[in-house]
């Protein structure tokens, strides 16, 4: 959501639409622009230590994931007040034993 | 002593023959004495100015047109979802009366120039009505607010009935927004409605239509959709910016479609102008692509599995979301 700037000055964001003029920044997306982002998710792994506590190998307790993407639209900008889930996507996802 | 007399009479014949001049020849727009505000003067009470732009005839004949509209925010545009009877409250209090320079201390001193900083988009025909409509409608918000906390279910719905009956209704659009450039295209007359031919209409009351130049432009929705501050005001606001965004994060990037053909035409919603609310605005609003895989990463001797997980999303809306 835009983050606009309290009465035009300085780098507080105003809530009520009366205290708000200006934009500080805007985490919604832009029309007709792609919005990239990376995620990395490690595995369930644990690891096994030697006698001095050093990490000497992270086993591979589960080799799937189950992947689930949201898309949460936050009008609001909180998830207590009217979210949303835009849109959902999940996978299974497999790394070799 | 009556030679000083006649003077000064004669002086005072000749402050009123200037006045007269100043409202006739001088004051600007013309044709502004046939609006709906200059013909049936400014609206004393709620129910006047409810009575002014009484939309409720147009039933008999636009029946789903009015349906549809009924469903829209524009139908509850001060009440809204309890929120924005509740915000003005909020901007009152910590907005109006809290500033030093308002002229306003409490509930009774406001006056519809206090409350034009809302009312500009969410009931621009107060600007038709005296300030004894202003200080009504306040006492309303807080009589609203007031049986909420204490329960008082009838006098809430009574309240809730009063706000709901102030909107943005069919001659709010279809007459007194339907103009914006007022010098060239002339100031919208009583007894008209706007749209897209000029005719007969069947409505005894409106029984001339006539071309709005802008109905189907983006500018039109513009008036009230926000560009940023609102620098007309003595203290300028801001709440929605979704036009200012259309145009510049959009047309001014090759964006091509207008409001209306997007909300009316294209999402079969007609006069339900609707946002992500509506599955067909939220399915065309996104797109959502996931591309996903696992992957092992080794560092040194260790090896650690992981998802790579890549998220492409492209809004195909005409302005960013969210907005406000
Ligand atoms: C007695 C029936 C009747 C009533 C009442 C009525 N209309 Fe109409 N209206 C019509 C008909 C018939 C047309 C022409 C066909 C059409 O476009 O639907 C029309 C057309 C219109 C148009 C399009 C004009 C154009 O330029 O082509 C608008 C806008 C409109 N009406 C608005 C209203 C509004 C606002 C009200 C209430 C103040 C209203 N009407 C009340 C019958 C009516
Ligand atoms: C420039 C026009 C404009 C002004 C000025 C304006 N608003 Fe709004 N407001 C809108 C529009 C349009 C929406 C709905 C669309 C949107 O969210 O983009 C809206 C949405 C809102 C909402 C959210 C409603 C909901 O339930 O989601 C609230 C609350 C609100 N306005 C209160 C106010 C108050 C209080 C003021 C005065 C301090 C004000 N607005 C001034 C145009 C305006
Ligand atoms: C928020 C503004 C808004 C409101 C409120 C509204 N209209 Fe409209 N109406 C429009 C716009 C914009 C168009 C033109 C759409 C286009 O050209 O793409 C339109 C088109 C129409 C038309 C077709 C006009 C033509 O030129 O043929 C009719 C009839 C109509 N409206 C009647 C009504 C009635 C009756 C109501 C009240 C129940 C109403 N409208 C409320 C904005 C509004
Ligand atoms: C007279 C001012 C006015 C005009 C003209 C107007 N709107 Fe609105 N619109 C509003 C206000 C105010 C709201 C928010 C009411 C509320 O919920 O508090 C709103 C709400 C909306 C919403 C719903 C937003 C939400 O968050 O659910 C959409 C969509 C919308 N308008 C589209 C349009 C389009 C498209 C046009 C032009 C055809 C238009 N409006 C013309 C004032 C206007
Ligand atoms: C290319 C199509 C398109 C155009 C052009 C377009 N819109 Fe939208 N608009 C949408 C879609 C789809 C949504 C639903 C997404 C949403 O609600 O966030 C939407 C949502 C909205 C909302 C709700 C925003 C929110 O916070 O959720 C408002 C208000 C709105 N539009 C007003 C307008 C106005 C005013 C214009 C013209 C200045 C306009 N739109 C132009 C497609 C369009």
């Amino acid at each position: 959501m835009p983050m606009p700037q309290k009465m035009g000055r300085g780098d507080e964001m105003g809530r009520g639409p009366y205290e708000k003029s200006g934009i500080i920044n805007d985490t919604g997306l832009p029309p007709g622009k792609t919005v990239e982002e990376h995620f990395e998710i490690p595995f369930y792994t644990e690891d096994v230590t030697d006698d001095n506590d050093r990490v000497i190998e992270r086993k591979l307790m589960d080799n799937t994931l189950e992947l689930n993407v949201k898309l949460w639209y936050l009008p609001y900008g909180n998830k207590q007040s009217d979210p949303f889930i835009w849109q959902e996507y999940t996978q299974t996802i497999t790394v070799s034993e | 002593m009556k030679k000083t007399k006649n003077t000064l009479m004669a002086f005072l014949a000749c402050i009123a023959a200037f006045v007269l001049i100043a409202t006739s020849a001088f004051a600007a727009g013309v044709g502004k004495d046939g609006t709906i505000v200059a013909k049936k003067g400014k609206a004393t009470t709620i129910a006047e100015l409810v009575a002014m732009y009484d939309s409720t005839g147009c039933i008999d004949c636009h029946e789903d047109t009015h349906d549809e509209w009924a469903n829209s925010a524009h139908a509850r545009s001060v009440y809204g979802t309890g929120r924005t009877a509740a915000t003005m409250k909020t901007a009152l209090e910590n907005g109006v009366l809290s500033w030093a320079y308002s002229g306003a201390e409490s509930p009774e001193d406001v006056e519809v120039e206090h409350l034009m900083g809302c009312a500009k988009c969410h009931l621009p025909q107060l600007a038709d009505a005296t300030d004894a409509v202003a200080k009504e409608f306040i006492a309303d918000i807080y009589a609203l607010m007031d049986a909420y906390r204490n329960d008082d279910e009838e006098k809430f719905d009574d309240m809730k009935d009063t706000l709901l009956s102030l909107n943005i209704n069919c001659l709010v659009c279809h007459n007194r927004m339907a103009i914006t450039h007022k010098w060239t295209d002339g100031y919208p007359q009583d007894g008209t409605v706007y749209g897209s031919s000029d005719g007969e209409h069947e409505d005894e009351a409106y029984p001339h239509t006539k071309v709005s130049p802008i109905m189907s432009e983006s500018i039109f929705c513009g008036q009230c959709h926000g560009l940023g501050p609102n620098f007309e005001l003595d203290n300028p606001t801001q709440c929605a910016t979704a036009y200012g965004s259309y145009l510049w994060a959009y047309t001014a990037e090759g964006g091509t479609e207008t409001c209306q053909e997007c909300h009316m035409e294209k999402s079969g919603l007609g006069h339900d102008m609707q946002s992500y609310r509506s599955k067909v605005m939220s399915d065309a609003a996104v797109d959502f692509e996931v591309e996903a895989y696992g992957a092992k990463w080794r560092d040194g001797r260790l090896v650690t599995p992981k998802a790579i997980v890549k998220v492409k999303m492209t809004n195909r809306t005409g302005h960013a979301i969210p907005d406000g």
